[in-house]
């Protein structure tokens, strides 16, 4: 530990040193007096200083929490000689709330015994996504007469992992084209289902069962239907991250996760596989997957994603082949603010990709406009934007600003209402 | 316990230190008068001021407050000429308290939760060290009213006494920094 006097012990000892000097040049004993008890506090205080001996550990009480959650960081610290106060300070990270709605830190004053031990618990709110590191202790510990201060910094590092609360979506962007694998979208193929697809004559090897026994009576020649399968879709969720626009009520980024995590949830209940492609300074990728380990894995990746500043050119070729499988359904979430986010998205387009683009509007975020040349150059913006969604949907995306007051759902139809507009969905 | 709460200790803590240094400022000034008086009370708020700001904003103010206050006791003492200032140990005593509520007014952040066992630990240690810096006072000007030898041997205790205190003073000024390994 790092111990430091107070500035007590050095405005003491100097008046107690003046003081005597004075009382021994005067001749006067009250200044003696008047020096005594701050000099004998003093060497009382140094003799009594010794270096406390602390031990602590921080602990969580779990490693994953939704947003708006309350986590529970429990500090123990122990002390093999008597502490009259221990400070002990949690750094509250950005996207957290301390006890009383601390934000930055939160800390407490204890007094312990000699082998005493104290769990001090911090019940934290989660108000962001993301990974976080608690643990971050500081620890001050002062003597009886609070001549000198001995501090600590700890860092434990407690992993918690907060998911944004997934939004309950009833409708999905349909794909245009399916895998083999058995889901839950209608595949516009032919085969063994449910939906009915056409009716065409018997042929030999067709089974009795899907004989239309009315088209038979009513062409006079065996009929027999024909079905769309239930199949499984791929999906690669694309996360622009290289800009973020944040506002009082949230960021681009924050949108795009949460949209993000709501979408893998519903498709991968859908049976469909869900792939993720967090394309910024910091390239993460993964291949899709089905299933709620798939799920987990996808989640944690998203909590990682942070805007990382960089000015090296990214392109669609620095990903693997397999992230981006052929038939997918790419769902893109941006804020269409960086080049090469926006570059990447043509050139999904011109490799054929079936794309659907969420474009997050940062124009709720980026504030009001405060005068009439910020009016201006905010109509000039929202005109360059329409500009670069008509590009898109001219090259077959269907593209929807999401502006803040729209709910996911309500975006996700408008989507898929495009694509079909475009005559892109199928149905 | 709400912020609002943890801000009134050290508003507290701070206008009481206030007070017992305006008590030790201008209590004294009684003891003289004329041209003496006058320039002692521009002294004395002089050490109020600090005494004030030291407790209240910034906690390096605190030994030229002490000094102040001193230099001010030690012109009315001088005032007084050769009788001895009987109450010299509440003086000190003050003096004492006025800087230990100071420091603790410093020391009561309004971000930190004090614990009350804390609270109540501090403000006994406060007033047991008010009380043991009278009794010491009595005892210091009892023992000085003792006949012991003589001027010279006065003197003598004085010298190594004062000796003492600057050695104490070195000691302090030493680099006094321990470091352990982080983490």
């Amino acid at each position: 530990m790092t111990r430091r006097p107070t500035a007590k012990i050095a405005a003491y000892v100097g008046v107690a040193a003046l003081a005597l000097l004075a009382g021994l040049a005067l001749g006067r004993p009250e200044l003696v007096a008047v020096a005594a008890p701050l000099a004998v506090l003093v060497v009382a205080g140094l003799a009594g200083a010794r270096d406390p001996e602390l031990a602590a550990e921080v602990t969580v009480d779990r490693e994953r929490a939704l947003v708006d959650d309350q986590v529970t960081v429990e500090l123990t610290v122990r002390a093999a000689d008597p502490v009259e106060r221990l400070e002990v300070l949690l750094v509250v990270p950005p996207g957290m709330d301390g006890p009383d709605g601390a934000v930055r830190s939160w800390a407490v004053a204890v007094r312990l015994a000699a082998g005493e031990e104290r769990t001090v618990a911090v019940p934290l709110t989660c108000r962001r996504w993301g990974a976080y590191a608690l643990g971050d202790v500081h620890l001050r510990a002062h003597d009886r007469f609070r001549l000198f201060t001995w501090e600590r910094h700890l860092d434990r590092q407690a992993a918690l992992k907060v998911f944004p609360v997934p939004d309950a979506l009833r409708a999905l962007v349909r794909p245009f084209e399916t895998q083999v694998s058995t889901g839950s979208h209608v595949a516009a193929q032919r085969g063994d289902g449910i939906e009915f697809a056409d009716l065409r004559p018997f042929l030999p090897g067709d089974r009795p069962r899907s004989i239309n026994w009315r088209a038979t009576a009513r062409r006079g020649a065996l009929m027999v239907n024909q079905r769309h399968p239930e199949r499984a879709t791929d999906v690669v969720l694309f996360l622009d991250s290289f800009l973020d626009v944040r506002g009082p009520a949230g960021s681009t980024l924050d949108q795009a996760v949460g949209a993000a995590a709501s979408l893998a949830s519903a498709y991968l209940r859908q049976r469909d596989r869900v792939g993720l492609v967090s394309f910024g300074g910091f390239v993460q990728w993964l291949q899709p997957g089905s299933g709620q380990a798939a799920l987990y894995r996808l989640l944690d990746t998203l909590m990682e994603t942070q805007v990382f500043a960089t000015a090296a050119w990214k392109g669609i070729r620095h990903l693997p082949p397999r992230t981006l499988p052929a038939k997918a359904l790419i769902v893109a979430l941006t804020p269409l603010l960086d080049e090469r986010g926006v570059a990447a998205l043509f050139d999904l387009l011109a490799r054929g990709y079936d794309l659907a683009v969420v474009d997050i509007s940062p124009l709720t975020h980026a504030g009001r406009a405060g005068g009439e040349w910020d009016e201006l150059a905010r109509r000039l913006w929202a005109l360059e934007r329409e500009t670069l969604r008509h590009r898109y949907q001219r090259l077959g995306a269907a593209v929807v600003e999401w502006s803040d007051a729209m709910h996911l759902q309500q975006v996700l139809l408008e989507v898929e209402a495009c694509r079909r507009r475009a005559g892109l969905a199928p149905g | 316990m709400p912020a609002p709460r943890r801000a009134r200790t050290r508003l507290a803590c701070g206008l009481a230190a206030t007070a017992v240094a305006a008590a030790l400022a201008f209590a004294p000034l009684a003891a003289v008068g004329g041209t003496l008086r006058q320039a002692l009370a521009w002294l004395a708020a002089l050490g109020l001021l600090l005494a004030a700001g030291a407790a209240l904003r910034l906690a390096s103010l605190l030994a030229p407050a002490l000094v102040v206050l001193l230099a001010e006791y030690t012109l009315v003492l001088v005032g007084r000429g050769g009788r001895v200032h009987a109450a010299a140990p509440l003086v000190g005593a003050g003096l004492l308290l006025y800087a230990e509520l100071a420091s603790w007014a410093r020391e009561a952040r309004p971000r930190v939760r004090d614990e009350r066992p804390v609270l109540t630990a501090r403000a006994t240690m406060v007033a047991a060290s008010a009380l043991a810096a009278l009794g010491l006072g009595v005892l210091v000007l009892l023992a000085a009213a003792v006949p012991a030898g003589g001027g010279l041997a006065r003197l003598a205790v004085g010298v190594v006494a004062a000796t003492a205190t600057l050695a104490l003073v070195a000691l302090v000024a030493r680099p006094t920094s321990t470091r352990a390994p982080r983490g």
